[in-house]
């Protein structure tokens, strides 16, 4: 379990993490999803104690991560967003050296490793130096390397940046497996598709802050089963926003010269209405994206603003 | 325990992926020594040294006496040196100069007055061609002197006292030698503790940050790994020294633990300077900065034979000056125990605060 509590990080005068407070579970993957500078890596740079909170408290299982900091290590598996092997070691000199720094020993540590390398799908190269490896293969070992010695809280940060699709399904299913196992993972991601497919629940981070947080279903919940329309073009914001007025339940979230960005239900068959509204106004439609309610969505609603990749 | 084995089976198969860096490291000093062996052999050093002479009777005779050696080609093989009476003795125990003359009172009145006079001359036994000619040299002046005021009688003696011999005639190669092995000890000690530069840039740092081991405990283990390997380093580099280049080494596990002692203390020193810069280039270029006029000063790239005195007390006072000095001790066969174990503790107190420095900018600052 891990329990967050007014966890604050400064470094001068900019706070990275500004007061977030959340509980996951055994069992559960719980996502902390967010643009990139939102504060997500400062998060779990916290939690794994690579970093001292300025304010509030971080427990793994009970235990205070800067006053009981090995103990908290101890159960803890982290797989970085960068890649954390040594590239002149073979996968299973890496797996013996990063289970050995959990104080794993023979006999279980080689039987664990056989396991980690079969589910990781890298039984055949275990024995090849990691810099011979592909991307995708690297970061299946960094997985491996983090869950080797059967940790109770699994902190993965952005673990799939950069990886192949087929490389990307795999792990995903690693981490899921990790779950129905018993652990409780914390998974920090900006890819919203991600966050909607594997976590259990989630909180969206901008700013250092959590804007919003719940199941999937509750977070949808909080657009109202909107869709999302993106018109691009020639807009006079304040004349658009007239224009657009009189549509029902319709809610401007971002307008300016050249992106307007408008919540409704039922977008598809309003269009003609919307498109006659705005030309109305002098305005010069050049494209249009209709999205379904998504986190995606939430996060343009919550913050006003797409999410950066 | 555990996981010093744990690191320890890591930085050696590490290490033996790429065993090139410490080769080089070691071969270029070795390969130097062998070469200038080769060319100038293995016979002792061109003649050069020093006579200390204190005239205590400051008078026309003293100096006309002394011409011989203001002369070519022997004012170009020997410096004369004015010392005191004490100061002379002092030296020439210490084996600091080829021969120390004592010129007492009256050798003016006793030429004059055709009075018996003695000299004292002491010569240092661990040189072996100067001290004969300064003696021969000394002789002819003498005889000339006895001829001239007396016909040939000898009025004038010159008593010959020689020490007992303290430290072999060494060759070219044995004399350059130990500063090319040292110099090579540390550009391999930097090099060593570069690595933590791939640690950082492959995360893996960080990683062990995360983990239950203790920054302490991950250095400690690094230490111990790289004291092993100088070991072997070492061993292997001052047997081939002597085999090759005729080093004369009396006690080769002494020698090889001293290397390896000194070098682990050079690689913390290096390890602290790597992780204060924000940049890996920086690192380098400012531990380029310090090893260089380091080596140059301490006698790692001119032996202290051959630098000046001002520089050879200056560099006594670096850390690999100091180590220097007591590994040609122990290749000289002559080591005190007090000033080693002075030195070895001076070191160590060093290189324990160079640990915590690290411990705690790892800590702070460089692996998170």
């Amino acid at each position: 379990m891990i329990e967050v509590d007014q966890l604050r990080k400064s470094y001068g005068t900019l706070t990275a993490v500004d007061g977030i407070s959340f509980t996951a579970h055994p069992g559960e993957i719980f996502g902390l999803l967010g643009p990139n500078g939102a504060g997500k890596t400062t998060t779990i740079g916290c939690i794994s104690s690579l970093l001292t909170p300025t304010a509030g408290h971080v427990r793994i299982m009970g235990h205070d991560v800067v006053r009981e900091g090995p103990a908290a290590r101890r159960v803890l598996g982290v797989v970085p967003q960068e890649i954390s092997l040594y590239d002149d070691l073979s996968a299973l000199e890496n797996l013996n050296y990063w289970g050995g720094t959990q104080g794993m020993r023979n006999p279980l540590l080689r039987q664990r490793i056989q396991e980690v390398l079969a589910i990781t799908g890298l039984e055949e190269r275990a024995r090849e130096p990691v810099k011979q490896f592909s991307g995708g293969m690297r970061r299946r070992l960094n997985f491996a390397c983090g869950i080797v010695h059967q940790p109770k809280v699994l902190l993965l940060d952005e673990p799939t940046v950069g990886v192949d699709p087929q490389s990307r399904v795999r792990l995903l299913d690693l981490v899921r497996a990790q779950a129905q196992a018993g652990t409780c993972v914390l998974y920090t991601t900006h890819y919203m598709e991600e966050a909607e497919t594997l976590c259990h629940r989630l909180a969206i981070v901008d700013r250092g802050k959590i804007i919003a947080a719940g199941t999937l279903a509750e977070l949808r919940a909080l657009l109202a089963e909107r869709d999302l329309l993106r018109l691009s073009g020639i807009f006079h914001p304040d004349a658009a926003r007239a224009a657009l007025q009189p549509i029902d339940h319709s809610e401007i979230l971002q307008a300016d010269e050249h992106l307007l960005i408008v919540a409704l239900p039922e977008a598809s068959r309003r269009l003609p209405a919307i498109f006659s509204a705005l030309a109305a106004a002098g305005a010069e439609v050049r494209g249009t994206t209709l999205t379904q309610p998504s986190l995606e969505s939430l996060f343009i609603k919550l913050t006003g603003k797409e999410l950066r990749e | 325990m555990h996981f010093l084995a744990v690191s320890l089976r890591k930085d050696w198969a590490r290490a033996l992926r790429d065993p090139s860096q410490f080769a080089v490291a070691l071969g270029i000093p070795l390969v130097l020594a062998v070469l200038m062996s080769l060319v100038f052999g293995r016979q002792p050093a061109t003649p050069q040294g020093r006579l200390l002479v204190a005239d205590e009777d400051h008078s026309i005779a003293s100096t006309l006496f002394l011409g011989g050696f203001r002369r070519e080609p022997l004012s170009k093989m020997v410096i004369i040196e004015n010392v005191t009476r004490d100061a002379g003795r002092a030296r020439i125990e210490r084996g600091d100069a080829s021969a120390f003359l004592l010129i007492p009172q009256g050798l003016q009145q006793a030429f004059l007055m055709n009075l018996p006079y003695r000299l004292e001359l002491v010569t240092n036994p661990a040189q072996g061609i100067l001290p004969q000619i300064i003696r021969q040299t000394l002789g002819i002046a003498v005889d000339a002197g006895s001829y001239f005021r007396n016909g040939g009688a000898p009025l004038i003696e010159v008593e010959n006292v020689a020490l007992h011999e303290t430290k072999p005639a060494r060759s070219f190669a044995a004399v350059f030698l130990p500063t090319s092995l040292f110099m090579g000890l540390l550009f391999l000690a930097s090099g060593t503790a570069a690595d933590i530069w791939k640690e950082r840039t492959a995360g893996t740092l960080r990683r062990i940050a995360s983990s239950p081991v203790s920054m302490a405990s991950y250095l400690m283990a690094r230490v111990v790994f790289v004291a092993m390997l100088y070991l072997a380093v070492a061993f292997a580099g001052v047997a081939a020294a002597q085999r090759l280049a005729g080093m004369p080494v009396p006690n080769l596990p002494a020698a090889a633990l001293w290397i390896a002692f000194s070098g682990t203390v050079f690689y913390l020193f290096f390890l602290w300077i790597a992780v204060q810069p924000a940049t890996q280039r920086a690192a380098s270029v400012l531990a380029n900065l310090i090893i260089f006029p380091l080596a140059m000063l301490g006698g790692c790239f001119f032996p202290f034979e051959w630098m000046p005195t001002w520089m050879v007390t200056a560099g006594k006072l670096t850390p690999n000056g100091w180590a220097l000095s007591q590994f040609k001790a122990i290749l000289d066969g002559a080591v005190d125990s007090t000033r080693l174990a002075t030195c070895a503790a001076l070191l160590a107190a060093f290189s324990a605060l160079a640990f915590l420095l690290t411990v705690r900018r790892l800590r702070s600052v460089f692996a998170v």
